[in-house]
């Protein structure tokens, strides 16, 4: 199975001025963006703050074609949602949805690109202790993120593979013998990460919902 | 107490088609406490879900199992914290991108402090060999590096069992080695399931498994023999002259 499609950027290590900027402030600046998209009105503001983003991504030593390999995975997807925003609501408006996506895109690869993965996980645990008064558990929160950065690339290897296997079969133009197997993989993944969380003792639920019995 | 006991344990599923439960697991009762113990069948006989009846991530359906002294089914949290579980694919068990944050993952419930956490992992990434490649993407290892990965994740909570389900199947002649060695040197009591008969030879009780049933259970080299003169007759039913032309 092939895992390198990955929709954020990894870590990078560095030391620049977005490397050592407190991870209080990356988080900040990515929640910003991510408010910004339903804000801004303008294309012409979309585009500068996608510049600012972009900007900020090459000052942190991470690469144009790292850059560029982030915005690759989600341009089918987004050219898609662009031409049918131009259909209905015009050339500007459709721009700046587009841009509003690529921020936040940008925006979140900044944070991996510049955060090692463990220290990402323990500013989550942080920022979610709030949460504990009402029963949540903080290294829950930290797991599922770490449990999203490792399967978008798992689930973009599988259609790679699925897609390489329909080609082989001369099936590359059925989207049931795309789609399917993806889908089936995917769900058995699921299963499989969650038996290995489980057997690692990892985001453990209360014994009391566990161990249910099976027939 | 390192005794492992499982007491009229039967594992039966329900069946889409609705007819009556399917059984994985023949009613048995055995008491382990041998330091190496190997389990050999068939695929589909049963192996696997044996196997996960030890932390519980498959619940019997009678009877119980207690694992040094706690059940898997009123204690199951504390089971899983002392058997660690390697399955067959290391992809599927490794969550992270990079080993080195893959054995982190495993330490951040018992090492709050991300300095200690780190020097760690590293520790137990250089007691495998691995840290050379401890920031290589997963991706990127070799099949023996992955399941020694997942091997040194599982043990850097260091668990009092380690469970491995067929750990050799994926790896060449030389990882299968590579493997057979650091699992000899492990202190913990090792359950191991595989096909790789020479792997078998050094466990100190093995368990052959058919069909949902323990059909043996005794020293290694008779478990072989046993294992051997079941798929010869279980090949000789097979319909060959099929494809003798």
């Amino acid at each position: 199975m092939r895992g390198h499609g990955f929709l954020l950027a990894q870590y990078v290590p560095g030391n620049s001025l977005i490397h050592r900027t407190p991870l209080w402030l990356k988080f900040l600046v990515v929640a910003a963006c991510g408010t910004a998209s339903f804000l801004i009105v303008d294309w012409a503001v979309s585009l500068a703050v996608f510049g600012v983003m972009a900007g900020l991504f090459l000052l942190s030593g991470a690469g144009f074609k790292r850059l560029l390999g982030s915005l690759w995975m989600v341009t089918p997807i987004l050219l898609a949602i662009g031409l049918f925003q131009w259909w209905q609501l015009g050339g500007p408006t459709a721009a700046r949805i587009v841009l509003n996506v690529l921020v936040c895109v940008v925006a979140a690869s900044v944070l991996t690109a510049t955060t090692p993965v463990q220290e990402l996980l323990d500013g989550v645990v942080s920022i979610s202790k709030p949460f504990r008064r009402f029963g949540a558990d903080p290294e829950r929160f930290a797991l599922t993120i770490a449990v999203m950065l490792r399967s978008i690339p798992f689930i973009a290897g599988a259609f790679a593979d699925v897609r390489d296997s329909a080609r082989a079969r001369g099936l590359e133009r059925n989207p049931r013998a795309l789609v399917l197997p993806v889908f089936i993989t995917t769900v058995a993944y699921a299963r499989q990460t969650g038996d290995a969380l489980a057997a690692r003792g990892l985001g453990e639920a209360d014994d009391a919902t566990l161990g249910q019995r099976r027939e | 107490m390192n005794s492992i006991s499982f007491n009229g344990v039967s594992v039966r599923v329900a069946v889409d088609t609705g007819d009556a439960p399917k059984t994985l697991l023949h009613r048995f009762s055995l008491e382990l406490t041998e330091r190496r113990i190997g389990v050999i069948g068939a695929n589909g006989s049963g192996k696997s879900t044996f196997l996960r009846l030890f932390n519980g991530l498959v619940a019997p359906t009678e009877g119980t199992v207690v694992v040094h002294g706690r059940s898997t089914d009123s204690d199951v949290r504390r089971v899983r914290a002392n058997v660690g579980f390697v399955f067959t694919d290391p992809l599927s068990q490794l969550v992270m991108p990079t080993g080195r944050e893959d054995v982190e993952l495993s330490l951040r419930r018992s090492v709050r402090n991300p300095k200690e956490r780190t020097a760690r992992a590293e520790a137990v990434l250089d007691r495998f060999g691995l840290l050379r490649v401890a920031d290589q993407s997963i991706y990127e290892l070799s099949g023996g590096e992955r399941q020694l990965l997942a091997l040194a994740a599982v043990l850097a909570v260091n668990p009092g069992v380690l469970v491995l389900d067929e750990p050799s199947t994926l790896l060449d002649l030389r990882n299968r080695e590579l493997l057979r060695r650091t699992i000899s040197g492990l202190d913990q009591q090792v359950i191991m399931s595989t096909h790789d008969l020479d792997l078998v030879l050094d466990m100190d009780r093995v368990l052959v498994v058919e069909d949902g049933r323990m059909v043996f259970d005794g020293g290694a080299a008779e478990a072989v023999a046993h294992y051997r003169a079941l798929c010869a007759g279980a090949a000789s039913e097979l319909p060959l002259e099929r494809w003798s032309r």
